[in-house]
């Protein structure tokens, strides 16, 4: 997913830590919907709940290397609405997901066909708030097969899809991507068409699909951009997300794009729409999401204590003081 | 624990929290193949909401009835509509059965996973279930762990020794309310009491403190060797760390722990009385704990 781009000495120089935009968007909250957790550690939901995210969607996706059994997509699967939901809620972040074989993986028939038989144990989970993320990466006739069958098991379930759009012929991966959704007879409103760039987002804004950007350094979109991008095209059925993974990439740039945008002028109800809002309508058509839950998950007591110390009775995570070289 | 049907109860329970459409819908799934089941006990929140549940003290009375420490008050519309179904399964077929709720816990996420444990006690073939009940232990995700410890009584029924304690070890290590494990005291061994103790000397070591319920399990083992580990918390600055201590003694038929108790004719008298008891104690900690 990352680093194809050229490096020079600027760019490996450690950079000074900066955190006053978070005094700019105080008080905001963020809904990143497409995040992988699993790659990332405690310090990044810690900070992803500082900067105001307050839920976010994990789709499922490939691992940074290939799967060669079905037990490895179930327990992956499970660990999805299991394990990171409940590593999540430590932190106060509500955690939802969507479900389905990634297109690199589609590429492995004899354990695609096996993953689409476990598919439908999923999908009708609570919280798992789509099929995704599913579409194209080298546009394979294996790739195109399980996109197509995948999209037939969302229409099913009446659950939105989130389509992941190529690297390489982007362009028309992402028009083919949309077709084949169309062919299958896809209310565009269920689509969420991920990873847009400047030379894509009309096309899917045009033909009603929903259009997300994914701010991922050297790779994909940078928020600078992001900020032209809503100035030009308003803020209908645009979404921010970091899509942070196992490669370098933010964690915190759903928040950072908001402050950006902020110091740029754009108004705090279009910041909305476009880190909060537009996700949860395009999700929410699941029926899985609720904005009440964001505020239970939160109901962790910190001020409960013992003896001076914290009992954390909702079983959240006890806070440590990263500056310090004391560790108790 | 003998196996039993508190489908009765459950049912009437169920009816007076869902609507009628829901039950319709659940009474239907209920009798169908088994991958519309499963279907089905993946999506009842759809149908059932999950809303705080009613239950008369008529109702609370006759399930406590068929199992004993079993307290469905607090659980939420899903939760009882998932056991309940589970109830419905047919277990005529043991291995085809005990194969079917077996695969509902392989691709469970944390909410079914709640159900399905809460259900444990009430499940046929309860023997069968110990193996997935330790299992459970294991986990790390809160909600589960609470599910089987506390206001559950197929633990204390089934678990081997070894799986009971590290049930209550791991109550403790991952504070938990223990005052709500089932058979806490009836199960009670001198082997919990050695593990308890080494857990306590590990948080003394490191300056973090200790919940005093710890000395419930290790009271009526007192001998030498646990004595001066009494003796300590007598000596606490914190009262209910001192109360803690007598009521280890006022267990232990150890004779130097019935001398240290005679030293504080106060808390010997409030346990006489019944004021003093380890449930008052650990409804004090949640005061306490609130008030600091």
């Amino acid at each position: 997913m990352c680093c194809s781009h050229n490096i020079t000495e600027k760019d490996l120089q450690p950079g000074a830590q900066d955190t006053s935009y978070l005094g700019r968007i105080k008080g905001m909250q963020f809904f990143d919907p497409h995040v992988h957790m699993t790659s990332r550690t405690t310090d990044d939901y810690e900070a992803m709940a500082d900067a105001g995210v307050v839920a976010l969607i994990e789709p499922a996706f490939w691992l940074g290397q290939p799967r060669t059994g079905i037990d490895t997509f179930r327990d992956y699967y499970s660990s999805l609405i299991g394990w990171e939901r409940f590593r999540s809620s430590q932190f106060g972040i509500k955690h939802y997901c969507t479900i389905g074989l990634n297109s690199r993986e589609a590429n492995n028939e004899p354990l695609a066909e096996q993953v689409m038989e476990i598919l439908p144990l999923f999908i009708y989970k609570e919280g798992v708030v789509g099929v995704g993320e599913i579409g194209f990466d080298d546009q394979t006739a294996a790739e195109e097969k399980y996109y197509r069958l995948q999209l037939e098991l969302a229409k099913e379930a009446g659950l939105p899809v989130q389509i992941h759009t190529p690297h390489r012929d982007k362009k028309r991966g992402t028009t083919r991507s949309m077709d084949i959704a169309l062919e299958h007879k896809l209310d565009p409103a269920m689509v969420i068409v991920d990873h847009n760039n400047e030379e894509t987002v009309k096309e899917v804004l045009d033909r009603g699909f929903w259009a997300a950007f994914t701010i991922y350094p050297f790779t994909k979109m940078g928020n600078e951009r992001m900020v032209d991008i809503v100035k030009q095209y308003g803020t209908e059925r645009i979404m921010v997300n970091s899509a942070a993974d196992w490669g370098i990439s933010d964690p915190l740039a759903v928040p950072k794009t908001a402050a950006l945008m902020k110091e740029q002028g754009i108004s705090d109800d279009a910041i909305r729409m476009v880190t909060y809002q537009n996700a949860i309508t395009a999700f929410g058509q699941s029926g899985q999401i609720s904005e009440a839950d964001f505020i239970a998950v939160k109901e962790i007591d910190q001020s409960q204590k013992f003896s001076g110390n914290t009992i954390l009775r909702g079983g959240q995570q006890p806070r440590m003081d990263k500056d310090s070289i004391i560790i108790r | 624990m003998p196996h039993f049907q508190p489908n009765r109860v459950l049912s009437e329970i169920l009816r007076q929290n869902i609507t009628g459409d829901a039950m319709e819908w659940l009474l239907e799934k209920s009798r169908a193949d088994s991958t519309s089941f499963n279907t089905a006990f993946v999506m009842i929140p759809r149908k059932t909401g999950k809303r705080n549940i009613s239950v008369t003290q008529q109702q609370q009375r006759d399930l406590a009835e068929y199992a004993p420490g079993l307290y469905v008050n607090d659980w939420l519309t899903d939760r009882l509509a998932r056991v309940w179904l589970l109830l419905q399964l047919d277990s005529s077929d043991k291995e085809r059965y005990i194969r079917q709720v077996e695969n509902l816990f392989l691709t469970a996420e944390v909410n079914e996973l709640v159900a399905l444990y809460s259900a444990l006690p009430l499940l046929a073939y309860p023997e069968a279930w110990a193996a997935r009940c330790a299992e459970g232990i294991r986990s790390n995700i809160g909600d589960a762990l609470q599910a089987i410890m506390c206001n559950n009584p197929y633990p204390a029924a089934y678990l081997s020794e070894p799986a009971w304690n590290q049930l209550v070890m791991k109550a403790f290590f991952t504070e938990k309310p223990v005052e709500k494990i089932i058979g806490l005291d009836k199960r009670a061994n001198k082997e919990l009491a050695c593990i308890l103790r080494d857990y306590a000397h590990e948080r003394w070591a490191a300056y973090r403190t200790i919940n005093p319920q710890i000395w419930r399990c290790v009271g009526k083992f007192t001998d030498e060797e646990f004595f001066p580990d009494i003796q300590k918390l007598a000596a606490s600055g914190n009262a209910l760390e001192r109360e803690a201590a007598a009521l280890a003694c006022n267990d232990s038929s150890y004779m130097p722990a019935k001398e240290l108790l005679d030293t504080n004719p106060e808390l010997t008298s409030a346990i006489r009385s019944g004021m003093l008891t380890w449930d008052s104690l650990a409804i004090k900690m949640k005061e306490h704990v609130l008030q600091s």
